[in-house]
């Protein structure tokens, strides 16, 4: 699987071998670990999906470590996901912007928190990856995303499972309705 | 049965930040699983979602199956776009309408994001 290849060129023109295609290159490589880097969500329980993600990523192996952090409203914050990555052990840290495309969140907004974290982690090597963009995986998504459609009685599903993930933000939409377990509608 | 796809999209007051999602709306329809297909837009460019909505059954669509181009299922996916499509339901009841799943939630954007951190490492 290419995940599991060095993708660094100094490995990758080494003469030496892997010793075996699961442990390739163990002892020479760092410790790396993929930050997925998004925006937040004012809805309790938003942030789920890209936890989801993150533990899918370091399960299959992606990175030996894989956090999620975003900018605004949901936790962990940006740099609580980066302070977990350097805990874990991460040695390099790449930041997976989980956009659609690179706007003014990653082209502004994350530069001076990258700047930040690299001064007060300064042995971590840090490397920021691209946004999703363009992909023919993309294309193949929303046909699965079709195929997978629901009737209109279960539109409001995801909205109806909110209140299980409440952390009390006055800014959800739930908030001061009958739906809300924390704060409902008086 | 005419299926309609209607790419439910978030806008961007940045008109050219819409490329990357037109190509790859342009990939699906090169694939003809939809006798139709069209992006609406729920802010800042047109179509609008509704406006898009009539375009699918003015081309003659009996089922609509309308895909969130999101991420996340934060407040849009769970509550404006339902909202929308129950419109579309109201004003349309002769045909059939479907919300299909947001598009973060398939799990093959995993596997774009480890491309593109691969890229990053090169």
């Amino acid at each position: 699987m290419a995940g599991h290849v060095p993708t660094n060129a100094h490995y990758s023109h080494s003469p030496i071998r892997s010793p075996s295609p699961s442990r390739p290159f163990k002892l020479f490589r760092v410790t790396h670990a993929i930050l997925l880097f998004s925006h937040g969500s004012v809805l309790c329980g938003a942030g789920e999906t890209l936890f989801e993600l993150a533990r899918r990523m370091e399960a299959r192996g992606d990175a030996t470590i894989v956090e999620a952090g975003f900018l605004n409203y949901s936790e962990p914050t940006f740099e609580e996901a980066f302070e977990k990555c350097v805990a874990r052990g991460a040695q390099k840290i790449t930041i997976a912007p989980y956009f659609l495309v690179a706007g003014y969140f990653v082209k502004v907004s994350l530069p001076p928190k990258i700047a930040a974290m690299s001064e007060k982690f300064p042995n971590v090597q840090v490397k920021v990856a691209e946004a999703l963009k363009t992909h023919q995986f993309l294309a193949d998504a929303i046909v699965n995303c079709a195929n997978r459609a629901l009737e209109p009685e279960k539109w409001r599903d995801i909205l109806n499972t909110a209140p299980q993930f409440c952390r009390d933000n006055p800014q959800c939409p739930l908030n001061g309705t009958p739906q809300c377990p924390l704060r409902p509608s008086k | 049965m005419k299926t309609a796809l209607l790419v439910m999209v978030h806008g961007s007051p940045r008109p050219e930040s819409n490329g990357a999602m037109f190509d790859v709306v342009e990939m699906v329809k090169a694939r003809g699983v939809f006798d139709f297909v069209i992006v609406g837009f729920m802010e800042c460019n047109e179509p609008t979602i509704p406006e898009a909505a009539a375009q699918c059954v003015a081309a003659g669509a009996q089922k609509v199956v309308a895909v969130p181009y999101f991420l996340h299922s934060g407040s849009h996916v769970a509550d404006d776009l339902p909202t929308l499509l129950e419109e579309a339901r109201e004003n349309y009841p002769d045909v059939q309408w479907l919300m299909g799943d947001y598009l973060g939630r398939d799990e093959l954007v995993a596997d774009v994001v480890a491309q593109r951190v691969r890229e990053a490492l090169v």
